[in-house]
């Protein structure tokens, strides 16, 4: 080999040497600054320790009191869709909505396990309702911006849910959280970003008051109340991802989900919401969508489980809908109702 | 696949390993294989429209040269196949709702027959960049290749495929047909432009992205909260955009290959013209060399060229999307083009230095350029009307501060893209941002800086990388 071949190939060798064992600063930044560890986290497999909510045990003792005959779980899917008490009204027993606006199917699940199973109610029916390949997809809305709400439902460990994370994302995902847990990248980030979103702040006034005055006026004037009434504020995407639910089945939570539910005597009811129609016709569903769905449902009844789908249904029309798949105030009754009369059978 | 994705660090690593144990026919075996590979991962029906574009190209351009009195009608065999699929995927939709509207005014209703299929990403940077290839065949200008091979691999070239650098078939076909040797020294710099190109996307362009998304969410923003959010913005698609371009190129020095630049330093632009030689390359020269130049240029008078100037910007405009508010984008700058050079250059007034000048005039056009960031970023006709007669008088001492404060944070993500550009340009030189002002350094000097300062952006993208990871916006068109 030329020597000036060999010097070039040394040099590039000496630049991703140093490249890569520069990152050594965040450990030595973190032994400079230490703070207390923050605790360890109950999905290792996704990310560092950090900081958490706290799990709200207090809905455990509000189910015994409440002693539902029906529970709905799900997001805004549900939550805009199913009036609670008028479907109390109609089955003549208490319903218990256990909803979170942004959840995904790792929040139900916790929430099947950890507050409805663990309070040992037994209502009739636990519904379930998510949108089209939601069940079998365990990271969605399992980013960083959802996950205090899974706090509020999870326990200190969380072995199951965790293992069928780290299968999802599989090896190359576990690899760069061992690199970020020996570097300490997670403690080294909760130090930085506040650091680096306050300085403006910090800037504009020194009063530490003021300051977290701002801060908490600012986040609501950007807050959900201020944002804009779109069409497609929340809206499905029927094809996403690639999806085969016979590849994805047994690497989400939906398993976990009937075995726990069959364990403990409850019933599941998985409800498919139909997403926005047109003006004239159902929304359209691709030959894989519906190949999806069937092996959906074929799956959750062979296990005991009910399901149902909204999709096609004649009286579910454009002008009960609101923004993207949600359903408006005034047509939540009509939509109980609906649900109320298919289901009949199970509510009776 | 996508870049700032470990599945793609590890196709990338064992691509290498693999790519140069090769002979030079096996490596473009393997470009071939791999390219498909990385653009079919998500989608693999996306492969028969790259394969289909591939084999209508490969046989006009051999159709001209074996027929050459047909020359025209394998030209627009090539052009209309190209832009079918172009027009089919991507603006179809938009053709039918803006008809189903026109209609309605007039109390006709009609049944959308929209389609409910995804945009194939990269559909317009690989049909400009195989229709170069036909049209410089067409003009004499590039001979018909017989190999379909090393014509796939020029079509479909694994690291600029889904958002550029448009190449041209003349400058990246023999790089393809020509025998490669690894080079550490192009290794080296491909490195550095890697680790910037991560830098930028996954520090910069995600984080400011984060600001102007909750901007141009709200329903009510106000004068300084509104044009914060434009300045994040303006910052998010420079960061996203060129990263992309670097860690193509980076990538392609790896493989032996060298792809052309498509930046440089656009917010530094002096005036309109300046800015469209410094933002986008790729894609201005294409405008210009095939519909500019084609349509006459400015060589029939003034009005044929103003005409030219604005159905050149209004097609770069709807090439973005199939959207009004890519056509208002471009023709916005169109308009900025042609009143510049109509009005004539900025004269320099008597004793004032020319150099004093350079500071208003770069802050001005970045202004204008944050306006016509504002059409490209909001896609309702009626919030933009909105926006643009908001008034910083009368707003409250929240929405001042709050704007002010999404200014700050912004402009802070972006210091690094700053402090390059004015560091290259006060260079006066326009490469690679890791030589500029260190050549006069010892080789060992010069290693330790550029390690130290790739060692940095990787650890900075670990601890500072935003939780919220973001496309690269260009994927979209």
């Amino acid at each position: 080999m030329p020597s000036s071949r060999a010097h070039a190939l040394a040099g590039l060798s000496a630049l991703i040497f140093i490249t890569l064992v520069m990152p050594a600063v965040i450990p030595m930044g973190n032994v400079r600054y230490p703070g207390p560890p923050p605790p360890p986290t109950y999905l290792p497999a996704l990310e560092g320790p950090r900081e958490r909510a706290s799990f709200d045990k207090d809905r455990i003792p509000d189910l015994r009191r409440l002693q539902p005959g029906y529970v709905v779980i799900g997001d805004s899917m549900a939550g805009t869709r199913v009036d609670e008490r008028r479907l109390a009204e109609l089955s003549g027993r208490p319903v218990a909505p256990l909803l979170q606006a942004g959840s995904g199917p790792a929040f139900w699940y916790l929430v099947l396990k950890n507050w409805v199973i663990a309070s040992g109610i037994e209502p009739r029916l636990v519904l379930i309702f998510f949108r089209d390949t939601n069940l079998t997809d365990v990271m969605f809305r399992l980013d960083e911006q959802f996950r205090w709400a899974l706090d509020l439902a999870a326990l200190e460990r969380e072995d199951e849910l965790d293992a069928v994370v780290a299968r999802r994302l599989g090896l190359l995902h576990r690899a760069h959280r061992a690199v970020d847990d020996l570097l300490g990248v997670e403690r080294a980030r909760r130090r930085l970003e506040p650091a680096v979103i306050a300085w403006p702040v910090e800037m504009m006034t020194s009063s530490r008051r003021r300051q977290t005055e701002f801060v908490a006026r600012m986040n609501e004037r950007l807050g959900l109340d201020h944002l804009r009434r779109m069409e497609a504020a929340d809206i499905q995407i029927g094809e996403g991802p690639a999806f085969d639910f016979g590849r994805d089945v047994d690497d989400s939570v939906l398993p976990l989900m009937l075995r726990d539910a069959s364990k403990a005597g409850l019933t599941l009811g998985f409800v498919r919401v139909q997403r926005r129609p047109t003006a004239s016709r159902p929304p359209a569903q691709t030959p894989a969508l519906r190949r999806y769905v069937d092996e959906l449902r074929a799956y959750v009844t062979a296990r005991g489980a009910i399901f149902h789908d909204d999709t096609g249904d004649p009286a579910l029309t454009l002008d009960m809908y609101e923004d993207g798949d949600h359903v408006a105030r005034h047509a939540r009754r009509r939509y109980t109702e609906n649900l109320y009369n298919r289901l009949r059978a199970h509510f009776q | 696949m996508i870049f700032h994705s470990l599945d793609f660090v590890a196709f990338f690593v064992a691509f290498v390993a693999v790519y140069w144990t090769l002979p030079h026919r096996g490596q473009n075996v393997l470009l071939f294989v791999g390219s498909y590979f990385f653009y079919g991962y998500v989608h693999p029906w996306f492969l028969i429209l790259i394969a289909t574009s591939t084999i209508i190209d490969y046989c006009s351009a051999r159709g001209m040269e074996a027929w050459p009195e047909h020359r025209r009608r394998f030209l627009w065999l090539s052009v209309i196949s190209n832009f079918g699929m172009l027009g089919f995927f991507k603006y179809f939709n938009f053709f039918v709702e803006n008809v189903a509207g026109v209609l309605a005014a007039f109390g006709v209703t009609v049944h959308e027959a929209t389609l409910r299929i995804l945009l194939p990403v990269g559909i317009s940077f690989y049909t400009f960049q195989a229709m170069s290839y036909t049209i410089d065949v067409y003009r004499g200008e590039l001979r018909a290749r017989r190999s379909l091979l090393d014509l796939a691999v020029f079509v479909s070239f694994f690291p600029h495929l889904v958002a550029g650098p448009i190449q041209r078939a003349s400058f990246l076909l023999p790089q393809v047909e020509l025998p490669r040797r690894f080079s550490a020294e192009k290794a080296r710099s491909g490195f550095i432009l890697i680790c910037w190109g991560f830098f930028k996307k996954l520090v910069v362009a995600d984080n400011v992205g984060i600001i102007a998304n909750k901007v141009f969410a709200l329903a009510d923003p106000t004068f300084y909260i509104l044009w914060a959010g434009v300045f994040a913005f303006a910052i998010q698609i420079y960061a996203d955009f060129s990263a992309y371009t670097d860690i193509a190129r980076g990538t392609s020095r790896w493989l032996g290959f060298e792809l052309t630049k498509n930046f440089a330093h656009p917010y530094l632009a002096r005036s309109p013209a300046d800015f469209w030689r410094r933002w986008n390359i790729s894609l201005s020269s294409w405008f210009r060399d095939y519909v500019y130049i084609p349509l006459g240029g400015s060589r029939r008078g003034t009005r044929l060229w103003a005409r030219n100037v604005l159905v050149t910007f209004l097609l770069s405009g709807l090439w973005h999307g199939a959207s009004w508010n890519y056509v208002l984008w471009g023709l916005y700058h169109g308009l900025l083009l042609l009143a510049t050079q109509l009005g004539g250059r900025l004269k320099v007034p008597g004793g004032v230095s020319g150099r004093w000048l350079v500071v208003p005039q770069v802050a001005g056009m970045f202004v204008l350029t944050n306006v016509g960031w504002l059409l490209f970023r909001e896609t309702e006709l009626a919030a933009i009307v909105r926006d643009l007669m908001l008034s910083p008088v009368g707003v409250s001492d929240l929405d001042r501060q709050t704007g002010l404060y999404l200014f700050l944070l912004a402009f802070a993500y972006s210091v690094p893209l700053w402090i390059q550009s004015l560091w290259v340009e006060l260079a006066g030189r326009s490469s690679a941002p890791s030589r500029e002002g260190v050549e006069t350094l010892a080789p060992w000097q010069r290693l330790v800086l550029q390690g130290v300062g790739c060692g940095l952006a990787f650890a900075a993208i670990l601890v500072l990388r935003s939780r919220t990871s973001l496309d690269f916006i260009y994927f979209q068109f």
